[in-house]
C-alpha cells in the first residue's frame, strides 16, 4: 500500500495505463490514509468521498473503453478551498463562508475535470489567503507532516501537507505573496507559481487580484509541469489571462550554457537562518557543476519589493472583501440598522488578520494618505519590474532560497504579523513583477526541509522549470 | 515632498483605529481595536520605508501584455444549477427573492 502512495503524476498514469491499479484502488487507498492521518495532520477541511468514487469509477470506464484522457485521467488531487467546486463548500478558511455552496466551478476545476480528475477534497488555508503558516484559518491550523509542532507554512499549508504526507498525489494551491512556494519549501515538496496571467483566476476567491495566481503542488518537478500545463489558457472569464509564449519545458539533464543569477541585495538580507544559506549554498554548486555559469547580479529594490506588496496587497484585499456583507450570501449578523448589520457581519465573521489587512488597505487608500502609500507603491512596483528585466538581459535565471528560515513552531509568530511578514522576503518579488517561480527541495536544517527558489523572466515558465529539472535530478 | 508628509508621521491614535474600523465597516471589541492599534503601527511603519524612493517620473502601471481586454456584455443564458445554488445561499429570503435590513433607516410616508 505504501508504494502506492507514493505515486507522483507521472508514475500513477502509468500505473493506470498498465493496469497495476484502477483509479478507484489509488483513490480508496488516498481516502484511507485521509482517514489514517489527517486527524493529526488537519490537512483538508472537506473529504468529497462519494464524488471521488464516482469520479474515479468514471475515470475507469473511460480507460477500459480505450477512451484515457490523459496522464490526469483517474488522478487524486486536493484543492485548496479558496478554489470553487460546484455544489460543494468553499469557506475560504473563513467563519463568513462556513455554510456556503460554490454555484459554479472555477475554470481551474472545469480544465480538470475535463482531463479525468478526481477531487479528493478541499485543503485548509490562512483565512483568504492571508498568511504564511495556516494559522489564521478560522477552522484550526494544519500541521506539518515533518513535525506537529511545527507550521507547515502558508497559506496554501493544507494543499502543502496533504503532499507531504502522501494524502493525494498532487495538489492546487494559491499564491499572491509566496503561498505556493513557501509551504512547499517548509514540507520538503515543490511549489510551482505560474506567470501572472497564465491561469484564470475565475472562481478563485479573490485576494489580491492583480498579484494572485493558481499553482501546483507536487512531489516533483515534472508533475508540476504536468499539473501547471493543464491550467493554464486564456480564459475568456478572466481578462487578465494571457497568451504569452507557449509553456513547453524540455526537461534537460545539463545546464551548459544557461546563465544562473545570484540576485546581491536578496541574498544580503537580514534575518537568513545559516543552516538555509549554506544548504541554498550547496544547491548553487550543484547548478555549477552541471554546466551553469553561476553570476552576482545586482537586483535592486529587493528589500522595498516586500514593503510596496504590503501596501499594494491589503489595498486589494480591502476592495475585493468587501463584498463580504452579509447581504447576499454567508454570515448575516442582523442588527437594527443596515450599517451594524455589515459592521457585525464582518466583525464576527472575519478573522483577526484578514480585518488587519482590510484596515491596512483602507488607511492606504483613504484621502490624504493615497498619493503617499498607494501610489508610491505602485511606482515601487514599476521600479521593481523594471530591475528584474535588467537583470534578466543578463541571466536566464534568479537563484535565492525560497524562505529565510525552516518551518516554525505553532504559535512562534502570531503575536508578531509584521514578522510574519518577513517571511515572504523572497516570494514577493515574484508575485509584484508577475514572474514564474518554483520551490524545489534542497535539503534539510535541524530536521526541517529547506527550499531554494528559482525565478524566471516573464512568460519564460519553461526556463524555470528546467533549470530546476535539472537540479532536482541530480540533486542525490 | 513624499518625505515630508513620511517623517510627519504620527503613530496611529485610538481614533484613528475607531475611524479606521467605521470605514472598513468592522465592528471592533475593545480589546480587538487595541490589537489593532498595537499591530497596525510597525506594519505602517515599515511600508514607510518606500518614501525614501525617488519615483518621479515612475509610471504606476507599465504592461508587458495587455491580456484579453473587455468582452462583449451579452446575455450567457439561463443555468437553472448554478441559480438555485445562488438562492440557496441566501442568508434570508421570501420566495426567489432576496430579503435584506432596509436601506432608509425612516422612510419619508
Amino acid at each position: 500500500m505504501k508504494k502506492i502512495l507514493e505515486s507522483t503524476i507521472k508514475s500513477a498514469a502509468h500505473g493506470l495505463e498498465t493496469g497495476d491499479f484502477s483509479s478507484t484502488e489509488l483513490t480508496k487507498a488516498y481516502l484511507d490514509q485521509v482517514r489514517g492521518l489527517d486527524l493529526s495532520i488537519h490537512a483538508y477541511l472537506d473529504v468529497h468521498q462519494d464524488a471521488a468514487f464516482l469520479q474515479a469509477q468514471e475515470s475507469d470506464e473511460r480507460r477500459a473503453k480505450g477512451e484515457a484522457l490523459g496522464p490526469l485521467d483517474g488522478v487524486p488531487l486536493a484543492i485548496k478551498d479558496n478554489i470553487l467546486i460546484k455544489g460543494q463548500r468553499t469557506t475560504a478558511g473563513s467563519k463568513i463562508l462556513e455554510n456556503y455552496e460554490s454555484p459554479y466551478d472555477a475554470s481551474v476545476i472545469k480544465k480538470l475535470r475535463a482531463a479525468g480528475s478526481v477531487f479528493l477534497g478541499k485543503t485548509n488555508l490562512d483565512e483568504y489567503a492571508m498568511g504564511s503558516s495556516t494559522e489564521h484559518s478560522a477552522f484550526g491550523p494544519t500541521k506539518n507532516p515533518r513535525d506537529l509542532e511545527r507550521v507547515p507554512g502558508g497559506s496554501s499549508g493544507g494543499s502543502a501537507a496533504a503532499v507531504a504526507a502522501d494524502m493525494c498525489v498532487a495538489a492546487l494551491g494559491s499564491d499572491t505573496g509566496g503561498s505556493v512556494r513557501q509551504p512547499a519549501a517548509y514540507c520538503g515538496i515543490v511549489g510551482f507559481k505560474p506567470s501572472y496571467g497564465r491561469v484564470s483566476r475565475y472562481g478563485l476567491i479573490a485576494m489580491a487580484s492583480s498579484l494572485d495566481q493558481i499553482g501546483p503542488l507536487t512531489k516533483t518537478v515534472e508533475d508540476a509541469a504536468i499539473l501547471a500545463k493543464t491550467l493554464m489558457g486564456q480564459d475568456p472569464m478572466d481578462q487578465t489571462t494571457a497568451a504569452g509564449k507557449p509553456f513547453n519545458p524540455t526537461f534537460p539533464k545539463s545546464l551548459k550554457g544557461v546563465r544562473v543569477g545570484l540576485p546581491k541585495q536578496a541574498w544580503q538580507v537580514d534575518g537568513l537562518d545559516e543552516g538555509v544559506r549554506s544548504d541554498v549554498d550547496e544547491a548553487v554548486e550543484k547548478l555549477r557543476g552541471l554546466g551553469a555559469e553561476i553570476k552576482e547580479v545586482d537586483l535592486p529594490y529587493a528589500d522595498e519589493a516586500l514593503a510596496a506588496y504590503y501596501i499594494i496587497m491589503p489595498c486589494e484585499v480591502s476592495a475585493n472583501l468587501s463584498r463580504f456583507d452579509g447581504m447576499r450570501y454567508g454570515l448575516r449578523e442582523l442588527a437594527p440598522t443596515l450599517l451594524e448589520t455589515y459592521s457585525k457581519s464582518r466583525g464576527r465573521g472575519l478573522g483577526e488578520e484578514t480585518r488587519r489587512r482590510i484596515m491596512l488597505g483602507t488607511y492606504a487608500l483613504s484621502k490624504g494618505y493615497y498619493d503617499a502609500y498607494y501610489r508610491q507603491a505602485r511606482k515601487v512596483q514599476t521600479l521593481v519590474r523594471r530591475a528584474y528585466l535588467r537583470a534578466f538581459e543578463e541571466v536566464d535565471v534568479l537563484v535565492t532560497p525560497t524562505a529565510p528560515n525552516t518551518a516554525f513552531k505553532l504559535g512562534e509568530k502570531l503575536s508578531d504579523p509584521l514578522a510574519m511578514y518577513l517571511v515572504d522576503v523572497f516570494t514577493v518579488g515574484a508575485n509584484v513583477a508577475g514572474l514564474p517561480a518554483i520551490s524545489v527541495p534542497c535539503g534539510t536544517d535541524k530536521g526541517m526541509p529547506v527550499g531554494v527558489h528559482f525565478v524566471g523572466g516573464y512568460m519564460q515558465d519553461a526556463t524555470a522549470i528546467d533549470v530546476a529539472y535539472a537540479y532536482e535530478q541530480n540533486r542525490l | 515632498m513624499n518625505k515630508r508628509l513620511f517623517l510627519a508621521r504620527m503613530p496611529l491614535s485610538k481614533d484613528d483605529v475607531k475611524r479606521l474600523a467605521e470605514l472598513s465597516r468592522i465592528e471592533l471589541e475593545p480589546e480587538e481595536a487595541a490589537r489593532m492599534e498595537q499591530t497596525l503601527d510597525p506594519i505602517l511603519e515599515y511600508v514607510s520605508r518606500l518614501s525614501a524612493i525617488e519615483t518621479a517620473g515612475v509610471p504606476e502601471v507599465e504592461l508587458e501584455d495587455e491580456g484579453l481586454g473587455f468582452r462583449q456584455d451579452v446575455e450567457r443564458g439561463d443555468n437553472q444549477a448554478e441559480r438555485s445554488i445562488i438562492l440557496r445561499n441566501f442568508p434570508d429570503r421570501e420566495g426567489d427573492a432576496l430579503k435584506v435590513p432596509a436601506v432608509f433607516e425612516n422612510p419619508k410616508q
